[in-house]
């Protein structure tokens, strides 16, 4: 790190392009020697920082790598061999095996509602955005509503647990009320996946509207304009214009908040509440797994760990960008 | 159901009537305080004219309504709703296997057994630490990859994918991560210490430490975060403060210190207020630690104590006060980067 | 085919507490057909009137008729209004034959057939019909500008809107599109009103000028008019590239008396004054002739304190002095085969007929220069 501020004036330039014009300046200047010297610093700057960088990468994958090798591991090897160090002779398949069979139902559980509620959270930040962005509405008012959804945003959910498993079990007891869906047979402990969709989508309302609005404020307000001139309703101009533009931010808000709504625990815990139920969603299943046996089994844990984070990570590697996006605005 | 629009539409002309109204004498400046009641008392004699109003000051309006008013309402309820019911259940005694707590009798018992109780005392303290320590140590790490990460280098996609790749993980799988990452004879972190003679070390099981274990965790998670974050305040500095800084013979280390870092005053506050709360919200994590309500002595938080009152004691009314103490730490964030939103116009 | 009234049209917009008076009592009455250029400083309101017309901006009070029915209560998509944006505003994903067929689809039950029809018709009259499949991030800036121009045409609207249309146009783009803007008004002879801070395209494009600033009405006439006859100082000032000498003047005895120098005025001028004394002469570069020598009060000696050669006319600044200040230079103009330099000595003549006399308080116009019918055309603007 030290040395990397020498020669920044040149490696700062950007990329090669940055390198290649720096070179050909100081060939004119300094002549040869110069040239030479300084070819000589920019390199040992740029070890230096991709150095660093590596060793970063190290930092952060680390713990992944150790887990997913460990998660090849016999229970005897996690115990013999280095956490890091490949599984070797106590290569084994079988620890993956059974967390898949425990594990599956969860991941089943798990798709039921988190991909209704990313969809539906999703299209109605996109419509409420809208609402909120690109019509003309008294400008105080409109501030209010939307400083409402930006709280929302930031509200730690413990406080809303105590009033959500009330409203759940007194004020709509679905439970009841789905009554004639439990008699087709159907286990009605999946009362909770419907509670889940619910709830997921209207904690999900919020970041969703302000993701969306930000997209939206960067909308040519002239081509709305435009369009309600050429005869369209606001209707209209949402189907016709505002949706079909909305593709690039409907990838981001889609991925993010099906990330968020399968890693979450807190509500599956308050409202599936037991991993042995029906409807245990995989992020139940996995927070007690390993655990029951005498200690812990890390390299069952591990498998499970990568089961179940398997979708996200599958998002997460296609569409990194888009997830950058999300997360940064 | 047409005679609940109509009326809607009928309040909703009545209330934009009354801002043109007001606005001309400015007879109410802070008219966006002005409550529902007010609002709805003034329907009355506007209710005849108030079509023809509705057209002629609304705007958008009535016509913008069935797009973001059942969002807000759905969101509204669940939020906001639930918060002022939650206010309620911590002043009544609900505790215990009863359906529904008795509102009849409201007092701030539970705020005072909260005060003096010594779990939640210590949860408050922790969670004070893990947000300050929590957030800045994840702010610094994350501008100081973001920083590398600008500099123009080969393969840029790929190494902030792989700094924000933990970030895509839930709690509930980090948790596990760390957990053998720390397991005290076999977890890499007492290994590495081991080759340098230090250690090995109870790491969740020495409540002093433990706390600290999992705020390296939480960073190490969310590092990635504040990189994006950052990354995208540098990229919205123009070059040319960079090579004026240059021509003006700073060196890199006080170009950053006295022109770049300066500008990224608003990522930074994004960037703490989403991470500090998610550290009110560091739940997750913990129960995932143990697979218990009850973290690992020494890193109790408000988070924790409130879900393991409430869900596990059956204390509803003491889970519902903790949560209160929770939401009001929460606002104290929120609140000031409001009304700082607001005041850059961004709301 | 309408005719447009605006009548005291005005809109306050509130900043917290502050009102902003954005346009102040503002009526102009245009004829059915009529091409009517608003004009006026950036911030003088022009725009937002515009947008009020459109229906874009709610109106604070006033009228704003449309063939006799009052329309500030109709929204904007049935206003049966097409407008012209500064930035284009085409859909980007759709294709210019998407984007021309657009309000058409949305504002009329024509049926498909019918509608492609036009569009093409549309395309043809405006020289694009190859560009008809391709989107608009195809399309060069000019291109951009043609098809959204065609989708305010293919509407066939009461009225047309544009909003400094040719502003992001390159310089000799933006002369051709004026001609041919102006030409495609004609044929159509739909009512137009088009919005710029340029007064070039103002004085060449217009059946007549309305003149903003403040958010207030300072005239509405035809650019000759506005030009030779201004209503008042602001009027004089904004019209004319260099811009109108003004001097502040006492009038004393039938006397203008500057700072710098002594005019005197005859008896048909001074009666126009009335009892006004506090006064500002105006005169026109162009008006100003260099040359010759003092033959009376009216011709002044002076020196040349800087000339900008353009080409086709020089740029001259005069000083009565010999230390240029505010109050001692006249600019004039002339022509550019002269040989004129820096520091040289130069009668200047200021005629009488050509000089304008303002009310220094409410800068009102007492007296504008006499403007002999047959002269307009030789004189006209450059």
């Amino acid at each position: 790190m030290t040395d990397t501020d020498g020669e920044t004036s040149v490696a700062t330039d950007a990329d090669s392009g940055g390198t290649a014009s720096a070179r050909t300046d100081g060939g004119t200047v300094t002549g040869r020697t110069g040239l030479r010297a300084r070819l000589a610093r920019v390199d040992a700057g740029r070890v230096g920082l991709y150095v660093t960088l590596l060793a970063l990468v190290a930092f952060y994958m680390t713990p992944i790598e150790t887990g997913l090798v460990t998660s090849f591991k016999t229970t005897q090897a996690v115990t013999e061999t280095a956490p890091f160090a490949l599984p070797g002779e106590g290569f084994t398949l079988e620890k993956w095996q059974t967390a898949f069979d425990v594990l599956i139902r969860g991941v089943g559980n798990s798709v039921l509602y988190a991909v209704p509620a990313t969809i539906i959270s999703a299209l109605f930040g996109s419509l409420a955005a809208y609402g909120l962005t690109t019509t003309n509405l008294s400008g105080r008012y409109k501030v209010a509503v939307i400083a409402m959804f930006v709280a929302g945003i930031f509200i730690p959910y413990q406080a809303v647990l105590i009033p959500l498993t009330q409203f759940w079990s007194n004020v709509v007891p679905l439970d009841q009320l789905l009554g004639f869906v439990w008699a087709l047979g159907i286990n009605d402990d999946y009362v909770g996946i419907v509670e889940l969709i619910v709830t997921h989508v209207a904690y999900g309302i919020p970041i969703c509207t302000i993701l969306f609005r930000s997209y939206y404020k960067n909308m040519s307000e002239e081509m709305i304009e435009s369009a309600r001139l050429d005869g369209a309703s606001l209707r209209r101009v949402y189907r016709r214009i505002v949706l079909p533009l909305s593709t690039p931010m409907f990838a981001v808000v889609l991925i993010y908040q099906f990330t968020q709504i399968w890693n979450d625990l807190l509500f599956t815990l308050v409202l599936v509440a037991t991993e042995s139920s029906a409807a245990a969603p995989v992020v139940l299943i996995l927070a007690g797994l390993g655990t029951s046996q005498e200690g812990t089994d890390f390299a069952l844990r591990m498998a499970g760990a990568f089961l179940a984070a398997l979708p996200t990570l599958a998002v997460y590697i296609a569409f990194g960008d888009e997830f950058a996006e999300g997360v940064a605005t | 159901m047409p005679g609940i629009v109509s009326r809607l539409r009928r309040a909703v002309g009545g209330d934009s009537d009354t801002t043109a109204d007001t606005t001309g004498t400015d007879a109410r400046p802070d008219g966006g305080t002005v409550t529902e009641g007010t609002r709805r008392e003034r329907r009355g004699p506007i209710e005849r004219v108030g079509q023809s109003l509705d057209d002629r000051f609304g705007g958008d309006f009535v016509e913008s309504l069935p797009f973001w008013l059942p969002p807000f309402l759905l969101m509204g309820l669940f939020v906001y709703g639930a918060i002022v019911w939650n206010l309620l259940i911590s002043l009544t005694d609900y505790q215990g296997f009863a359906q529904a707590p008795d509102y009849g009798n409201l007092d701030f018992e539970m705020y005072v057994r909260a005060a003096t109780d010594s779990g939640v005392i210590d949860a408050t303290i922790n969670t004070f630490i893990l947000i300050v320590a929590f957030t800045s140590a994840t702010l610094v790490i994350g501008l100081a990859l973001a920083i590398l990460i600008d500099r123009g280098i080969r393969f840029e996609n790929t190494f902030r994918t792989i700094y924000l790749l933990p970030m895509s993980l839930s709690f509930v799988v980090t948790a596990q991560f760390w957990l053998w990452m720390y397991n005290f004879n076999n977890g890499v972190v007492n290994i590495a210490l081991g080759t340098f003679g230090i250690g090995p070390i109870d790491w969740i099981g020495n409540s002093s430490i433990v706390l600290w274990a999992v705020i390296f965790a939480l960073v190490w998670q969310f590092s990635g975060y504040a990189m994006v974050v950052y990354l995208a305040g540098l990229r919205a500095i123009p070059s040319e403060h960079y090579e004026a800084a240059k021509v003006d013979g700073a060196s890199t280390l006080r170009m950053y210190r006295r022109v770049i870092i300066p500008q990224l005053k608003g990522a930074t506050i994004s960037a703490s207020v989403v991470l500090m709360v998610f550290a009110l919200k560091a739940f997750d994590f913990l129960y995932s630690l143990v697979s218990n309500f009850r973290p690992p002595n020494g890193a109790d938080i408000l988070a924790t104590k409130m879900v393991r009152e409430a869900y596990s004691n059956q204390n509803w009314a003491f889970g519902a006060a903790i949560a209160i103490i929770l939401f009001a730490m929460a606002l104290s964030i929120i609140g000031p980067y409001l009304v700082y939103q607001y005041r850059r116009g961004n709301l | 085919m309408a005719d447009l009234e605006l009548d005291s049209l005005t809109k306050i917009f509130h900043d917290g507490d502050d009102e902003i008076v954005a346009v102040d009592d503002v009526s102009v009455s245009i004829d059915d057909g009529e091409f009517v250029v608003v004009v006026g400083p950036s911030g003088c309101g022009k725009s937002t009137t515009l947008r009020m017309v459109a229906g874009l901006e709610s109106v604070t009070s006033g009228t704003i008729r449309l063939d006799g029915e009052s329309i500030e209560d109709v929204k904007s998509q049935n206003r049966d209004i097409a407008m012209v944006f500064q930035s284009y505003a085409l859909y980007p994903h759709m294709t210019v034959r998407g984007n021309m067929a657009f309000g058409l689809e949305e504002s009329t039950d024509l049926p498909d057939d019918e509608i492609q029809r036009r569009v093409e018709e549309t395309a043809e009259l405006l020289d694009i019909p190859e560009l008809l499949d391709r989107k608009p991030t195809e399309l060069s800036g000019g291109q951009q500008q043609r098809v959204a121009l065609g989708r305010a045409i293919v509407r066939d609207p009461a009225v047309f809107l544009m909003d400094e249309p040719l502003s992001n146009l390159d310089a000799k783009l933006r002369a051709q599109m004026r001609t041919e803007l102006q030409r495609l008004q004609e044929d159509l002879g739909v009512t137009t009103v088009y919005v710029t801070h340029d007064q070039t395209e103002a004085m060449t494009m217009g059946d007549r000028i309305a003149i903003l600033d403040g958010g207030r009405l300072q005239q509405v006439a035809t650019p000759l008019k506005c030009y030779h006859e201004p209503a008042n100082r602001f009027v004089a000032g904004f019209l004319g590239e260099p811009a109108m000498n003004f001097f502040d003047v006492e009038h004393r005895d039938g006397t203008l008396v500057a700072a710098a120098f002594e005019y005197p005025i005859s008896d048909d001028v001074a009666a126009d004054l009335g009892s006004t004394r506090e006064l500002v002469l105006g005169i026109r570069p162009e008006a100003v002739e260099i040359g010759g020598s003092v033959t009376d009060e009216h011709h002044f000696g002076m020196t040349v304190d800087v000339v900008e050669p353009m080409g086709d006319e020089n740029t001259v600044y005069l000083t009565f002095g010999d230390e240029a200040t505010e109050t001692n230079t006249l600019v004039a103009t002339t022509g550019g085969m002269r040989q004129i330099s820096a520091g040289q000595s130069v009668v200047a003549h200021i005629p009488e007929d050509a000089i304008h006399v303002f009310d220094r308080t409410s800068g009102r116009a007492l007296h504008n220069r006499r403007v002999k019918s047959e002269d307009v055309a030789e004189i006209g603007p450059e």
